[in-house]
């Protein structure tokens, strides 16, 4: 049994319940154990940084300080990808040592170091790993078309996320091959959603996402899966604005890795909220 | 004819942790930069502005208040400009120097996110939402079916969860201090 502290950040407790429950029932059924960082603060997205660079690297680090030192524990699962990036971006402002002692005062003790962020797609790659997961499929999907969406945040910048082609990473399409999918080749997986802007510039988020699922679409995807609340929700409710501009407008499910995963190997259908979403999944999940 | 202030760049680019000095203008940024085809500059054209010291240009444009700090440009940028960190910089003066731009609604967001985070301890996503409608009335109508349908659904949750409000408190406290100790 593997034990990881859980950051759930806002959104999970917000719009993307389904993340949470499908995310936690998933780990469960493949022996890891989540503890939930007891009285977990704001990551500081979106606004943190926009605002105050201490305060931007002083919130994430509260949190790893808390995991290490309280809780003993060296890895964090963050499956908010903007929750994974502050988390990261604090990580790697504590390099610099006045930001380091400055952060330090504000938290108020030490930085100890040494914990490893885990995003949704980590947990399911690196810490309980392809061959692993493979062997535990139960209800393979057949042949599903799935675009894997990234977004911003899982990847960029590599400096901060280490991820390892921040381009075009594959680890979600190697995740759900394993589950029996198919993913598609497909331009978009990378370009940003507008997610932190969907609440004020309405425009301009529905063209991002109608660019984004109009490429995975064409390329044959018959759902999008991604990893973020943000883009989720983003992508999941925006396909309304789309259909007033444009009335032939086909929509998308836009599934989360959580689920896709959590239906293979068997998780009751309760813990992953497939009802929760505005563009129909129980098609393409069943 | 703006203001030129020649300090600007070299201010930024310590208060951002790079170096604004280095563009030469090749415009990656803007190519991969998914929202400058909406704005009136793109983000070679910030950073030139940067170095030219011209921050009346900057603040008076709508960019900083649509960039979605998708780091796509600080990823490709050939020189290791951390070039969305230039964009928070620009975002954190004109907070600091009260010229946000008017008809910014991404700045009344971030106003109501952070003031949530100091009272909550995390974001209180109904909360903010209702408080932009009151603050921003062209907000008012937006989203208000969709709204009712995510409540519907269970995926807007009327209550706050609370985070350990004391330490969150205790760090903005701090934060305030050292602000007045180097001022």
């Amino acid at each position: 049994m593997k034990q990881l502290a859980y950051y759930p950040g806002c959104s999970l407790h917000g719009t993307a319940p389904e993340l949470d429950s499908s995310f936690r029932a998933s780990a469960a059924a493949l022996d890891v154990e989540l503890a939930e960082i007891p009285g977990w603060e704001c990551c500081g997205n979106t606004a943190a940084h926009s605002a105050d660079r201490l305060l931007a690297a002083a919130l994430p680090v509260n949190e790893l300080t808390k995991v290490k030192t309280d809780m003993r524990l060296d890895a964090v699962a963050v499956p908010c990808a903007a929750c994974f990036s502050r988390f990261m971006a604090g990580a790697h402002e504590m390099q610099d040592e006045g930001m380091r002692a400055d952060v330090e005062r504000v938290v108020g003790r030490a930085y100890p170091g040494g914990v490893t962020v885990r995003n949704l797609v980590d947990v399911y790659y690196d810490e309980v790993g392809l061959d692993e997961l493979t062997t535990r499929v139960t209800r393979p999907f057949v042949g599903l078309k799935v675009a894997a969406y990234y977004g911003c945040l899982l990847t960029r910048p590599p400096e901060v996320t280490l991820a390892d082609d921040p381009e075009y990473p594959t680890h979600m399409e190697a995740i759900v091959k394993a589950l029996g999918a198919v993913p598609v080749e497909w331009s978009y997986k990378t370009d940003c959603c507008g997610a932190s802007l969907a609440l004020c510039e309405q425009d301009v988020v529905i063209e991002l996402v109608r660019k984004i699922l109009t490429n995975a679409k064409a390329c044959g995807a018959e759902a999008v899966v991604c990893a973020c609340p943000l883009c989720q929700v983003n992508l999941d409710t925006r396909q309304a604005g789309i259909k007033t501009k444009d009335a032939a407008w086909q929509e998308i499910p836009i599934l989360y890795l959580s689920q896709m995963v959590g239906r293979a190997i068997g998780v009751p259908e309760g813990k992953l909220g497939l009802k929760k979403h505005m563009v129909d999944v129980v098609g393409v999940m069943a | 004819m703006a203001a030129i202030d020649t300090a600007l760049a070299a201010r930024v680019s310590a208060e951002a942790g790079t170096n604004a000095y280095k563009c030469y203008q090749c415009k990656k940024c803007s190519t991969g930069c998914p929202v400058a085809g909406f704005a009136e500059l793109h983000p070679a054209q910030i950073i030139r502005l940067v170095q030219l010291g011209d921050l009346d240009s900057v603040l008076d444009g709508d960019f900083i208040w649509l960039c979605t700090g998708c780091e796509t440009c600080t990823t490709r940028c050939p020189q290791g400009i951390d070039i969305a960190a230039v964009m928070d910089e620009m975002r954190i003066i004109a907070r600091q120097t009260k010229r946000v731009k008017k008809d910014a609604p991404f700045a009344n967001i971030l106003d109501l996110n952070l003031k949530s985070m100091k009272r909550w301890g995390r974001l209180y996503e109904v909360e903010l939402l209702m408080l932009d409608k009151l603050t921003r009335p062209s907000s008012l109508m937006d989203d208000v079916g969709m709204g009712i349908k995510m409540f519907a659904k269970g995926k807007i949750n009327p209550l706050p969860t609370v985070g350990d409000r004391t330490q969150m408190k205790r760090m903005l406290a701090e934060i305030e201090k050292i602000k007045g100790e180097r001022s």
